[in-house]
């Protein structure tokens, strides 16, 4: 392939009149990553905006098409980095519902699963919230919020052996139960928590700046949000109250006692609002996964030796867990013909997997529903008619993650 | 143990969508090419005003050889609380398109949010769509040759002998004189060729 690509036109987006052509990226500060806006400009406001993504494209979906079901799962974390864990999380629920054994679960496995997915939503809002106040000129938000998901990283890396891509959660389970000590150090992030939230309330929440620069910026009507595809809290700040735990809930949410925020307005405040109140309540989902992580005991992983690997300690001691463990390393396992749409909410909104299977042991096709792209495309329906300054609080409001929209 | 240049082919002449086990995610739905507009705009007017997902799948032995699958729900458009939401019905419409006619028209009249969905299908799979505003690619860069997400596509992209190495590693391009080394890129060579055929020893 040369190199020489042909430069990105003005065509892109149409020119008359008094309009300029300005490129906003690709290596913008507040883009949040690799994001490229053609601008069709007067003066300062937009008259049109067009995103160029793919500068993060790895092909991970023709990836892991060459990889066993288990392997696959990691580059699947790989998407979104901001949550792995709920990329681990769609994934894995999706092939146990190709295998049929959705129901044989274990329940603590299930718990923390629930837990893993809730920590990372907060540890997610927590990037959403230090980057986007950096954006908007409050640069100490960024302290607060990053010690507060250094905490939860710590967590993870304790669970999993991993800060930023774990991979606990797998096919069948969760890869080792919980170590010691880990409901103690659970218990002192609920305890902080709190306090935390209090001071980045009091910080952002009533300060007169950041009102003046969201409230009424990249107002999005229900008619438009749903139009645009856009889910997860820029969608329920809308006031669309459509969340996939309470829609179509899996793992055990239905057991958990949340509410679903939800604003009027539509408008980067209320986005922003909408994911703080998030925040408190998946800490709410997580005080009564270790409420019930103390009453459940048992397996963390299915009892099914051709899904899941043996338990390690067993390969010393017995033949066959040996040959499971092999078969399962060198092999993986089998997945039976057809296709699945598995749906999770993650911190960006409906993060799904289309998964079709062959019957053999790599997957046939993974696609994946991108929340985070098409969030990222209502961009182009949000922004004309804004200031240019302003763009940068819509993408904010937003929150991409390049590596989920470009794949 | 296969290699993973080469994803396995086999099963690709059945359908798996056909076999699938009794999952109830959605209904499914399969509609032909010349008819998926006419369906997909019914299905608009039914409620089904979401359309979450446009994605693609290749079975190169199967005639049709592609499916493009429509991911779609049934939203209220209106502000809406949690229990009038609900569970919303999900729909799931395939359109089976043939190797020789990889052409479907657009539903970017019906959703905006078709727009790069499409686009990444025809980035990826190489299937156009009629009347969509801004045919490009989209993930890949605009002069890539091939469609990378079709079976036949190798996974480690196309052979290393057909695409040119890039220009600052080709040899016409080192024209900086001896380095201050001493070492010129063909001493290099020759070096590594020497140690290559095993000739070890012979120190020049």
């Amino acid at each position: 392939m040369s190199i020489s690509a042909t430069p990105l036109t003005p065509e892109v987006v149409s020119k008359d009149g008094n309009a300029m052509v300005l490129s906003m990226g690709p290596q913008h500060p507040s883009t949040h990553g690799v994001l490229q806006i053609m601008l069709e400009i007067e003066g300062e406001n937009i008259v049109k905006a067009e995103p160029e993504i793919g500068y993060l494209h790895t092909g991970i979906e023709k990836n892991c098409e060459g990889q066993f079901w288990s392997t696959a799962q990691t580059n699947c974390e790989r998407m979104d980095y901001l949550a792995p864990s709920n990329n681990a999380f769609c994934y894995a629920l999706a092939v146990e519902k190709l295998l049929g054994i959705t129901d044989q679960i274990p329940e603590r496995a299930q718990q923390i699963r629930v837990l893993n997915a809730e920590l990372t939503r907060i540890a997610s809002h927590c990037v959403w919230l230090g980057t986007g106040g950096i954006d908007l000129g409050a640069l100490s938000v960024f302290f607060y919020t990053f010690d507060l998901r250094e905490n939860i990283l710590d967590l993870q890396e304790a669970a999993g052996g991993a800060r930023m891509h774990p991979n606990y959660i797998r096919v069948g389970g969760v890869n080792g139960d919980l170590p010691e000590g880990y409901i103690e150090r659970l218990d002192s992030l609920i305890e902080k928590f709190p306090g935390r939230m209090r001071d980045l309330r009091a910080l952002l929440q009533a300060n007169p700046i950041l009102q003046d620069r969201m409230i009424d910026v990249g107002i999005m009507t229900p008619e438009e949000a749903v139009q645009w595809n856009v889910t997860g809290p820029s969608l329920r700040a809308s006031g669309v109250a459509y969340d996939v735990r309470r829609a179509y809930p899996y793992s055990g949410y239905e057991q958990y006692q949340f509410d679903v925020p939800t604003r009027e307005e539509g408008d980067s405040y209320a986005r922003f609002l909408v994911r703080l109140d998030e925040m408190e309540e998946s800490m709410r989902i997580i005080k009564q996964v270790r409420d019930r992580l103390l009453k459940t005991g048992g397996p963390v992983m299915i009892d099914d030796t051709k899904v899941a690997p043996p338990p390690k300690e067993t390969i010393a001691l017995s033949m066959e867990a040996l040959i499971h463990h092999f078969k399962y390393m060198t092999e993986g396992f089998r997945v039976p013909p057809g296709d699945v749409y598995q749906a999770t909410e993650s911190p960006r909104g409906e993060l799904a997997y289309y998964i079709v299977s062959d019957g053999g042991n790599r997957p046939y096709r993974v696609r994946t529903r991108p929340p985070s792209m098409y969030n990222l495309q209502s961009l182009k329906g949000m922004a004309p008619g804004n200031l240019i300054a302003d763009l940068v609080v819509m993408i904010g409001s937003l929150d991409p993650v390049f590596g989920e929209v470009d794949r | 143990m296969p290699s993973t240049q080469s994803p396995p082919l086999l099963g690709g002449a059945i359908d798996p969508t056909a076999v699938r086990p009794p999952i109830d995610d959605a209904i499914v739905e399969r509609v032909d090419p010349s008819r998926v507009h006419q369906r997909l705009a019914e299905l608009k007017n039914e409620g089904y005003t979401m359309l979450l997902d446009v994605g693609g799948v290749d079975y190169p032995q199967r005639t049709p050889r592609f499916d493009v699958v429509y991911h779609l729900l049934k939203m209220p458009l209106r502000k809406t609380s949690v229990s009038e939401v609900g569970t919303p019905q999900r729909l799931r419409l395939l359109c089976g398109v043939p190797a020789d006619a990889t052409t479907l028209p657009t539903a970017t009249d019906l959703w905006k949010s078709a727009d790069w969905a499409e686009r990444e299908i025809y980035d990826l799979f190489g299937i156009t769509f009629d009347g969509h505003p801004d045919m490009r690619r989209i993930q890949m860069p605009n002069d890539w040759e091939g469609y990378p997400l079709r079976k036949d596509y190798p996974m480690r992209g196309p052979a290393r002998e057909r695409s040119p190495r890039p220009a600052f590693a080709l040899k016409t391009n080192v024209n900086a004189g001896t380095p201050p080394s001493g070492r010129t890129l063909e001493a290099l060579q020759k070096q590594i060729a020497r140690a290559k055929s095993g000739a070890h020893g012979e120190q020049s």
